[in-house]
This record gives C-alpha cells, structure tokens and sequence, in this order.
C-alpha cells in the first residue's frame, strides 16, 4: 500500500523567493505633492473633473470641478477638442525652417536660436497665420517617453517664439514623439534629422 | 473499438531520469481547493516533471460537427502550454487513448511511465453543434496503479478550442503548483509599421490575433483592466494623442478617457480597476495624473519642472513607479498614491519604461545603453540584472503569476514579441508575424 507521500516523489524544489513584498504601507499624510518649480501649480487645479465618456458624444467635454478636499473649485483643464484645431488643417510653408535637438534633450541650442529668430520673424510680418509645433525624437529611447520628450521640444520652441513676440495665442503644439520620422536609417545622421521641431501654418 | 491504436512515444525532453535522486517533499498539505501541492520550484534551474499528453480522445460528435484534428489540436496546444510554463516536460505521442477501455488506458499509461513519465492527462472531447466540452483526467503515473488524482469539465463555444486546451493546461498547473497556469490570457500590442500602428490581441502564445482599432492612425501603449475585459490606449485618431477605452470582447462603444490639451498618453489601470494614472501635459508639462474613472475626477500627483511618464502601480494600489528626467536622464522612481514620498529607484544610465510585478516585489524596466534590454530590479533599488540580450529589446509586461514577461525584440530582425522567465531564462518567440509587432500588455487571467 502506497502511502500518499510517495506521489510527493515528483515534487520539485528550488523553492523560489516567491516572497510577496509588500508595499511598505506607510502613514497617511497631509503633504501634498512638492511644490511646483514651475509656479504653474498656481493655476493648476489640484482636481478636476475630466471627461469619461463614449466618444460616439462628439468627444469630451470638462466642466468646472471640486478638488476632492472640496476646499477650492477651480476652472477644468480644456479639454474639448474645439480648442485644438485639426493638426490636418495646418500645411508647411517654406520660410520655416526646422531645428533639431541633442540626444534625450529639449533646449535650443544657439545655432538653432538664429533659425528661430527667422521663424518668430516671418510669423510676425505673417500675423494672420496660425502655427504648429511639431515635436518629434528619434526612434532611440522607448516611446512613452519620447512622446514626453517631444512635447517638450514643442513647448520649448513655443516658448522661444513667444520670447521673441510671436503671441502664444496663435502656437498650437503637438508631440508625435518618434512616431513619425523623417529619416528611417540606423545612424546618427538620420537621428539628428529625426529630433527636431517641424513647423506648419494655416490662416486664421 | 476493439483494436488499440498504437501509442508511439514521441519525445521525452527531461532532465531526470532517475526519480529516486530526487529529492523528497514533505507531505503535500491540502491545497485551498482541495489541491495537493507538489510543485514548490519556479525559474528554469528547477527539474520539470515529466507529463505524458496524448491525443484527446473525441467522444461525441454531433451531425455537422466537425471532429477533424481536434484531438491532435488540444493535446498540442496543451502540451505546448506546459512546456512554456518552464515546470513541465511534455512527452507526446501519437494516436489517441480510446473510449471506455481501461486495459488500453492502462497499457498506455504503463508506456508513458516507463518512457519518464511521472503524470499523465488524458482529454476526452465532446463536439455538439456549436459547443464544445473537454473532460480533463490527470493520472499519478509514478503510482503503480496509476490513480487519477484529478478531473475536471471545460465547455465553450466550438470556434475556441484552442481556449479550451489553455484551461486545461491551467488547471495542470494548478494541480502541481497550486496556482492556475496562465494559458488563458491574452496579449494586446501594436501592429503595424511606424506611421500605421494598430492595437490587435492574440492568445497569449501569439495565436489567433484579431484586430482591436481599426482607425487608420497611430495608436500606442495599450493596457488591460484588471477585470481583462476592456483595454485603455493612446491614440492620434482624433488628431492628437488622447486617451480611449475599448472593450474588445463585447457591444459597447469606445470611449473617451481623456482628450485635453497636450499629451494624454501612458495609461495604467490601478489594481481595483476604479481608477487610471495617466501622463498628462495639460499643466504645461509631462505629469502624472489620476483619473477616477467612476467620478471623472482628475487628481495630479507630481510638480516637476522635468519629463513625469509612464506609471504603473504597485499591486496594493498603494504605489506607484514612474519615470523622470529630474536627475538629467529617465530614471525610475516611486511615490505613494498621494504623490507624496518620492525616491530613486534607479540611477545611472537611461531607463524607462517601469513595470511594478504582480507579486509586488520586482520592478521591470528598460534599460538603453546603446541598445535596449530589459531588467529588473528588487523595489528598494537593490540588485537590478538583466533579463534579455542579442537585439533590442524593450516594452515589458508581466504575466499575472509574475513568473513571464512579454516584451518587444529586434533579435530576429523586424520587431517581433518575445516572453522571458523573470530569472532570464527559456526567451520564446510569441508572434512571428509579417507585421512589427510591439509594445505587449498581457492580460490578467480571463474571466
């Protein structure tokens, strides 16, 4: 008569730490976030109420919202895509020329200032002109972070212009991250051209 | 039927030939469900059991059904499914154990034990109209009398077999290790060439791929709902990179999670599936935001100067790993659900893309230098290594027993998806498609 224990024959060791860590639980705190460097948190709602729902509703809308603490009601973030004109709508024009980037990086560099003094001023004797800001890397990095790392690049040019009296009124940016390169080889030629500012226009 | 069709060993790969060497566990303690545990070994290094799977055995076909291969089918993909496990060794045969004949039964399993195997399962089909019904029967083979030691009844629609084959290896798996096998998931990712990048899903193994959007932009970074049933991921269809909703296995329409302006990118589910976090740029700059999916209430959880992306939580909810470019390049580093306690994780070189195990001690990442590998790292910082190597390779997502990881890899040329045990080991190729296949999110287990 076998006894159970023998089935346990085909048992197999190496048990691995299959330790579940938890989470260190930690106390509940009051301290909010760190301030914002930026100042931005001025203007920042801490909590709005963003749009949920089927896109079959012609898209989201936001509405004024209560920060969760219910102490302050703030203006939502934009969110409907009437304040975003169609990317579609805006077409390249010769007199912009494109700026690149260093690797993994987002300011201009000072080459690249004088080609922006170029653009701030055709775009200032052209003020019935609306412009795009694409921001674009290359395919190095992962692609979450490059679509960050691209709408940095925008923002960092948007801000450039505006530095040099272009109004912010009239820049829209949009990151395609490394999503839509201009140069598809494997070298550090084609990734120069690929991190870069790409600018379009459309009338007002 | 009164000839028995001959049973022709097929393969035995096994690392033991020699059961006695082995080393004795104590006695099994009954499991939560009633199951004895035998397996207590993960990662590659540990010695498999050696699993005999013939052909099911078709019982009942119905008019009009078609019992075709079916049989080779589920002993395949079943076996297949063990063999990815990393626990098991399959040893296959030919020809299928026939009905209600237990001399045969008998006379095959004493075959499979004499060739190495120490367990043997024995599938019997049913094939009616448009159902189909598999009845599990896993054998002791190293008992003498060959006891069988489980049983268990699977139905679905006819057109997903192959499920049924996952569900049976899954409940192998549970009977050896006392957890359910993760067979019976799926994997989404993105398919297509830059520029035209759609979300499709396949079984987890690559097969059966359908597609998920069919928008004809560029969509990116999907991700499962904890409940498996609905995905969330960036798109570019309305022009600029926003956040949707879809539910892949059912009627409802796609919905619209965020659409502000700036990026809306990075989606992550918290574990009770209530809320996303969320990378957005509407403040001016990279953050991440929360979004209650119930209320629509949006909570920002970092105030940085620099790039904030890409979060993924711990399993408690409790926390969340991200990454920032605070300290001059992507880094990992972790908060609390407030926002509050930030530290560094890791340092050094360029890492991206963080995912927080499902067993909550790991941290997976992808690393660049030169080219791209993923690692992982315990959750103080300590003790990071590397998964992959040979091409790039990046984009990780853990299977829920957090043993695999799915990721993205160059290694055979155009991108293609790939899964590695969590110490590195038995890397197997997931899609061998035409298409560039990309950034997988491997399901929780399907309802």
């Amino acid at each position: 008569m076998l006894s159970r224990c023998s089935h346990v024959m085909l048992a197999l060791l190496l048990v691995l730490g299959v330790v579940l860590v938890g989470c260190a639980k930690r106390p509940a705190t009051t301290q909010a976030a760190a301030p914002s460097p930026t100042g931005a948190a001025a203007t920042t709602p801490g909590a709005t109420t963003a749009a949920a729902q089927p896109s079959s509703g012609g898209g989201p809308t936001s509405s004024s919202g209560t920060t969760s603490g219910g102490t302050t009601t703030t203006p939502a973030p934009t969110a409907t895509p009437t304040n975003r004109p169609a990317p579609s709508e805006f077409a390249a024009v010769a007199d912009l020329k494109d700026i690149h980037f260093d690797f993994d990086k987002y300011d201009i560099r000072p080459s690249d200032a004088k080609t922006l003094d170029g653009n701030a001023g055709w775009l200032k004797s052209n003020p019935n002109h609306l412009v795009l800001i694409e921001g674009h890397c290359d395919e190095r990095g992962t692609n979450e972070y490059n679509l960050a790392l691209g709408e940095r690049r925008a923002k960092s040019t948007m801000n450039y212009l505006v530095s040099q009296g272009v109004q912010a009124s009239r820049i829209t940016i949009i990151s395609y991250g490394e999503e839509r390169p201009v140069c598809s080889q494997k070298t550090e030629e084609c990734w120069a051209k690929n991190r870069r500012a790409h600018f379009l226009v459309k009338p007002r | 039927m009164s000839v028995r069709r001959p049973l022709v060993l097929m393969l035995i790969v096994s690392l033991l030939t020699v059961p006695g060497l082995w080393p004795v566990a104590p006695p099994p303690p009954a499991g939560a469900q009633g199951t004895e545990v035998w397996i207590k070994a993960t990662g590659s290094g540990a010695r498999k059991l050696n699993i005999a799977i013939p052909e099911f055995t078709v019982t009942t076909v119905s008019p009009g059904a078609d019992a075709g291969t079916a049989g080779k089918l589920l002993a395949s993909v079943a076996g297949a499914d063990l063999t990815f496990s990393g626990r098991f060794s399959v040893v296959a045969a030919t020809g299928a154990i026939p009905v209600n004949n237990p001399d045969a039964l008998r006379q095959s399993w004493a075959e499979f034990a004499a060739a190495g195997a120490h367990a043997g399962v024995h599938g019997l089909v049913a094939l009616r109209g448009d159902r189909a019904e598999v009845e599990m029967r896993l054998y002791d083979l190293t008992d003498p009398d060959h006891r069988m030691i489980a049983s268990k009844k699977f139905e679905l629609p006819a057109a997903q077999l192959r499920r049924l084959a996952h569900k049976v290896a899954d409940e192998v798996a549970l009977q050896f290790t006392g957890e359910l096998g993760v067979a019976d998931t799926k994997i989404a990712y993105v398919s297509g060439p830059v520029g035209a990048k759609e979300i499709v899903m396949a079984d987890y193994d690559g097969a059966g791929s359908v597609p998920v959007t069919r928008n004809g932009s560029i969509n990116l970074s999907p991700v499962w709902s904890p409940d498996a049933r609905s995905l969330a991921f960036t798109s570019f269809r309305q022009g600029y990179p926003d956040l949707y909703r879809v539910f892949p296995f059912e009627r409802r329409p796609e919905q619209t999670l965020a659409a502000f302006v700036g990026i809306n990118s990075s989606p992550s589910f918290s574990p009770d599936g209530k809320s996303l976090a969320m990378t957005l740029s509407v403040t001016g700059n990279p953050e991440i935001h929360v979004l209650n999916l119930a209320t629509g209430v949006m909570r920002r959880l970092t105030r940085h100067a620099g790039i904030d992306t890409e979060p993924t939580w711990s399993p408690t909810g409790r926390q969340l790993a991200f990454v920032s470019d605070r300290g001059g390049a992507p880094h990992v580093y972790v908060m609390d659900a407030e926002g509050a306690n930030v530290r560094q994780i890791t340092s050094g070189g360029f890492h991206t893309q963080p995912r927080w195990s499902p067993r909550g001690d790991l941290i997976a990442y992808t690393q660049r230098a030169g080219t791209h590998d993923i690692w992982i790292v315990d959750v103080d910082g300590s003790n990071p290594r590397r998964l992959t190597s040979g091409g790039d390779n990046q984009g990780a997502s853990w299977a829920p027993n957090g043993r695999h990881l799915a990721f993205q890899s160059s290694r055979l040329g155009r991108w293609q998806l790939f899964a590695v045990l969590f110490d590195g080991s038995a890397p197997t190729p997931l899609t061998r498609g035409q298409a560039e296949s990309t950034s997988p999110s491997w399901s929780p287990r399907l309802p």
